[in-house]
């Protein structure tokens, strides 16, 4: 194990000497030299994870597949955005969004001796405790995750973006990171703001977002791969984000805007009336209403563009509810 | 003289520093938590919860404790530097990043780094006294002998910032080199060590004449400081991945000698017998330690991740 530790060390360690501190020097940007080594072990892991999820995800794929496809160019472009996104360049963006808003916010804060309450200062014993700690933000911030999800698909606005996601037809592991990099920036700031509000320990905050992206790729993986009747509601797995990606719900108003929006814990739907389970595994997709639409079904620039002309028209109407699919 | 400081004199009397077994304390910033290493075994035996993201550790004046920074808890952990064991936390310290007694033991300071920003507390009773706006990202300290003044390096603005004790208020600000990061006043009190971490050297400054009179040539990204405990020689942590740590000469300003010392070394200790350098390797999650009479590394002690400072009793006079 720590012949492991020094090998993924001294990459971290290479990287860091060759490639981020000389920038960050040179730019002036000498502070952030321990976040940039932290940024790398970010991107390290990333890259990690992907490796663990393709080589446990793929198989699955392949043998126990939920469609059997022709061909699979279809989703290439997926893969295209997963590397952005393990990359860093999304996580970078957002970073630069928002450090100095709550830099400047919380120094005002602070030099006016007001320090925001977190979690530990309601429950001490946490302190000693890392792990039940990790697990209570882990809920914390799944429960902001299906309300953010579940207001992608409420405002038409929103949904103009989010919709990018909806439109693979081929839904495979990689398609948890098919999203409009506009919708990916305003994820990432609601995840990272939730995050620094309730005191989150840039420590775990790695760790959290790992574990959410790994039952992410699991969640989109094509596969019949079922937990069972009570599995599928204690956790999202591949069936039940399945049914969230169908191409056609049942007509009932309380799926008007969709189904199944958690992402690790499917209680949040089942507490707000927006879980739907069957026995048969949907097609996945959205009706396109243009060529352009299904123009963009597996083009990346072209999905990009798509996303802001949707999203401009959609401001230009009067917002509304959002009828998925 | 207090207990503590007889335990490691009896033990060196008896035996050998390096032969008396005791706790090193050392502190894992991303992990969140303590490890502790059998100063006789080389191993480390245990970790502790922390809090959330510790930056810096250091002994209180009297050794009876080892206390913690922790920049986004807001508060102070104290540890006990025989057992490990944790003995109080002080809340509502904001965001601490690097910590300082001054000579007289009248005050604390806390910088701030995240938020530009430098607290003066007194030490008796760790109550809050000023607040000094100190942008941008202060991060070490020194003070002069008379603890009427507190030098802070401000890493992003390149300059260090002079705080005078007696009126709680900025009194000067001196340019130095790019990215400064460790402090260090000599024992004459005539300069302070500034190491240059952007650069390869260390800044030499008359803080009375306020200006830059020397720079003395170390190796990529100089970092911190330690006294070597003889009132002459200061040891000098170059934190770049290839690594080193020099020893400098305060009389002659000069740099003596160095040893490779990889994985990013950054905070130091040195044994009460002068023979061993511990270090804190910041980019290797490693504690690195170097023989002085051998002058080479002779123990790689694997620890937490972004491991920021390490401490032990029996160590030499902080001269």
């Amino acid at each position: 194990m720590q012949f492991v530790t020094d090998l993924f060390v001294s990459a971290q360690g290479r990287l860091f000497d060759s490639l981020v501190q000389p920038v960050l020097f040179a730019l002036g940007l000498g502070g952030f030299v321990e976040m940039g080594f932290e940024g790398i072990e970010f991107v390290l892991l990333g890259l990690i994870e992907l490796a663990i999820a393709y080589t446990l995800m793929r198989p699955l794929e392949a043998w126990w597949p939920a469609e059997r496809w022709a061909q699979r160019r279809a989703v290439r472009v997926d893969v295209i955005y997963t590397v952005l996104n393990r990359l860093g360049v999304v996580p970078l963006a957002v970073f630069a969004l928002l450090a100095p808003v709550f830099l400047g916010v919380d120094g005002w804060l602070r030099f006016h001796d007001i320090i925001p309450r977190q979690l530990e200062d309601w429950l001490p014993a946490l302190d000693y405790h890392p792990l039940a700690s990790f697990l209570i933000y882990l809920v914390i911030l799944d429960f902001a995750e299906y309300w953010r999800h579940r207001l992608s698909h409420t405002f038409r606005w929103w949904w103009a973006l989010h919709g990018i996601h909806h439109s693979q037809r081929q839904m495979s592991f990689w398609t948890d990171s098919r999203n409009h990099l506009l919708d990916d920036l305003i994820a990432g700031v609601w995840f990272a703001s939730l995050s620094l509000l309730i005191g989150v320990p840039p420590g775990q905050f790695i760790g959290l977002l790992i574990v959410l992206r790994l039952v992410e790729n699991l969640s989109h993986a094509n596969t019949r791969l079922s937990f069972g009747r009570l599995g599928d509601h204690l956790v999202v797995g591949p069936r039940y984000h399945r049914w969230h990606h169908a191409l056609d719900l049942p007509a009932e108003p309380r799926f008007a805007c969709g189904c199944n929006f958690a992402i690790l814990l499917p209680v949040w739907d089942l507490l707000f009336g927006t879980l739907y389970l069957a026995p048969q595994l949907p097609p996945t997709g959205i009706h396109e209403t243009t060529t352009q639409e299904i123009n963009a079904r597996d083009d990346f620039w072209a999905q990009q563009k798509l996303g802001l002309v949707l999203l401009w028209r959609a401001l230009g109407t009067r917002a509304g509810k959002q009828p998925s699919a | 003289m207090s207990l503590s400081h007889l335990a490691p004199l009896l033990c060196l009397s008896l035996l050998s520093a390096t032969a008396c077994a005791e706790t090193a304390i050392v502190l894992n910033s991303v992990d969140e938590n303590v490890s502790f290493i059998d100063t006789r075994t080389y191993k480390e035996t245990g970790r502790a919860p922390a809090c959330k993201e510790p930056h810096h550790l250091m002994a209180t004046p009297d050794d009876s404790s080892v206390i913690v920074a922790c920049a986004i808890s807001n508060e102070l952990v104290f540890f006990d530097p025989r057992t490990g064991k944790e003995q109080k936390r002080i809340k509502n310290i904001s965001d601490p990043y690097q910590l300082g007694f001054s000579p007289d033991n009248k005050w604390f300071v806390a910088n701030s780094l995240r938020l530009d920003r430098v607290d003066l507390y007194k030490a008796a009773d760790f109550s809050l006294v000023a607040r000094i706006p100190a942008a941008k990202t202060p991060s070490h300290m020194a003070f002069d002998k008379a603890s009427r003044f507190v030098f802070i390096t401000l890493q992003d603005s390149n300059e260090v910032l002079a705080i005078d004790l007696k009126t709680r208020e900025a009194a000067w600000k001196l340019p130095v080199g790019p990215t400064p990061a460790g402090i260090h006043m000599t024992p004459d009190d005539k300069h302070l060590l500034v190491g240059i971490m952007g650069a390869n050297y260390v800044e030499v400054i008359d803080w009375r004449a306020r200006k830059t009179v020397k720079k003395i040539i170390t190796d990529k990204a100089t970092h911190n400081f330690l006294p070597k405990g003889d009132g002459r020689h200061v040891f000098v942590s170059n934190r770049s991945v290839k690594g080193s740590i020099s020893l400098v000469d305060m009389q002659t300003l000069t740099e003596i000698e160095k040893y490779d010392v990889p994985g990013g070394p950054d905070d130091m200790e040195i044994r009460a017998d002068g023979k061993e350098l511990w270090a804190t390797a910041r980019f290797a999650r490693k504690v690195q330690v170097v023989n002085l009479d051998q002058k080479k590394l002779s123990h790689s002690i694997p620890v937490g991740r972004s491991p920021h400072g390490v401490s032990f009793i029996s160590h030499a006079p902080r001269l």
